[in-house]
């Protein structure tokens, strides 16, 4: 995995800092673990940031509660910080800043710039620059991650199930649902969902066939060649001839590769469950 | 067709033919070997050393001697010239017999080969040279889970005349994006079919 990877959640991180019950979630989600429980410690007492701790460690591949309420499902074995900071002060939000919210969080997943209506809400709200932050990262966290599954194989009901562990609101439930599963879901061509990280592609291919009838060495030359222009789509632009015997090797090829992306889709796929 | 020979062959002739013959067939074939590599001589500086002292001749005739045996190859490459013609117009411009048969033997052994050299030489400076491919099965990516998606990527080494290094270019392809390019190759294919 390359290009824009997420946050991955970090299960075996000792609890380093004090609980401060201060610290807001960075934006893009890299708070570390321990500001949440460190609020979560401010709210429920010692005690619990102590099981918290050691949860933490026992949480990765568990799902159990303390650090991964909700975790083992579509939001990996622990909750990302800004995901469980977001459902708890999402709760506080009123409907109409939410779906403003939504509407922001969708935008920025189809690659639209968002900063003119981030500042709108901000100036409109009474929400702090800091829980905007993290409302609208953890929105953003939550969708991608759940927008990265195929249709098939992830259920709404196991969606709204998460959600409802995460004791976020029922009316909220039913609006990221209808994102995820609904026809709201971003355009698959949106900037944020398409996938980057590949090498470029054919963009648009030219070619001429000429026969050479006579040339500077040869008064009778005959011989046929290929051009070809190849426009990639990173930008750059080739241009080279294809001697006949080369011409014919890539059609082998090509058809061989063929060959082998049908064998494939016919046989391995079937095996590998989902 | 008459070799088009300019005035100053007359001298190159004389050398010629003063020239040891018992070594002069190897010459023919080195030179008609690399006849089609462009400004690239045949000969390195150690090698023309050697010659000149093999063939006693100064530093400039032997100069004139290659050219002049270049140029004859050439013409005949140009002119599909058959052995006899060759031998038959060297003989002409007064090129001793000896020496003419032995053009002609070395144009009848080597000749349609060059020849075919010549045909494949190419007057764009970047031509296809390698090519080479991976089969890869996406399972996933940052912004996708549970892929399954079949991916090719082609390695086209293109060469450069310039600057004599082959430059690689990597494209992928999605199954659907091959089966279109594909396609692309066969019109190319029907093109050819229909030359000949």
């Amino acid at each position: 995995m390359n290009g824009r990877s997420r946050d991955a959640p970090q299960p075996l991180r000792p609890a380093r800092r004090a609980p401060s019950g201060a610290g807001p979630s960075r934006r893009g989600g890299t708070a570390p673990p321990t500001a949440a429980e460190g609020r979560r410690a401010g709210r429920r007492g010692a005690a619990m940031a102590a099981a918290v701790g050691k949860a933490a460690g026992a949480a990765y591949g568990h799902g159990e509660s303390g650090g991964g309420r909700g975790g083992g499902g579509f939001l990996g074995p622990r909750v990302p910080a800004e995901v469980e900071a977001m459902a708890r002060g999402v709760q506080e939000v009123g409907k109409e800043t939410f779906r403003r919210l939504l509407k922001v969080t969708v935008n920025a997943l189809e690659g639209k710039d968002c900063k003119e209506s981030v500042k709108l809400i901000a100036e409109s709200s009474n929400l702090s620059e800091d829980q905007l932050a993290f409302l609208i990262s953890g929105m953003y966290t939550l969708l991608r991650e759940a927008l990265r599954l195929p249709l098939s194989t992830f259920k709404q009901e196991v969606f709204k199930e998460h959600l409802k562990e995460l004791r976020i609101p029922e009316d909220f439930i039913v609006d990221f649902s209808s994102i995820v599963f609904g026809n709201r879901r971003p355009a698959s061509e949106g900037a944020a969902l398409v996938q980057g990280s590949r090498l470029p592609g054919v963009q648009d291919f030219k070619w001429r066939v000429d026969v050479a009838i006579s040339t500077s060495s040869l008064a009778r030359a005959l011989q046929p060649s290929i051009l070809m222009m190849m426009k990639l789509s990173d930008g750059t632009a080739h241009r080279f001839e294809v001697p006949v015997a080369k011409f014919q090797e890539l059609r082998y090829n090509v058809a061989l590769i063929l060959k082998e992306m049908n064998d494939l889709e016919k046989r391995s796929i079937l095996k590998i469950q989902d | 067709p008459p070799l088009l020979l300019p005035r100053s062959i007359r001298r190159a002739v004389s050398l010629l033919n003063a020239v040891d013959a018992g070594r002069f067939p190897r010459l023919l074939s080195r030179i008609l070997q690399k006849l089609h590599l462009k400004a690239e001589s045949s000969f390195s500086e150690e090698e023309e050393e050697k010659l000149q002292i093999a063939f006693s001749l100064e530093k400039q005739d032997l100069h004139l001697v290659l050219e002049t045996i270049s140029f004859i190859l050439e013409q005949a490459v140009y002119h599909n010239l058959k052995p006899a013609s060759l031998q038959q117009q060297l003989q002409s411009i007064h090129l001793d017999q000896d020496k003419a048969e032995a053009f002609a033997s070395a144009w009848a052994a080597a000749g349609q080969d060059t020849i075919e050299k010549f045909r494949q030489r190419v007057l764009t400076p970047q031509k296809l040279e390698t090519i080479g491919w991976q089969l890869n099965l996406q399972m996933a990516e940052s912004m996708q889970a549970k892929l399954k998606a079949p991916r090719a990527v082609l390695e086209l080494g293109v060469s450069n005349e310039d600057s004599k290094n082959t430059k690689k270019v990597f494209v992928e392809f999605s199954h659907q994006e091959l089966f279109e390019f594909y396609n692309k190759l066969e019109t190319i294919q029907a093109q050819l079919d229909s030359l000949t």
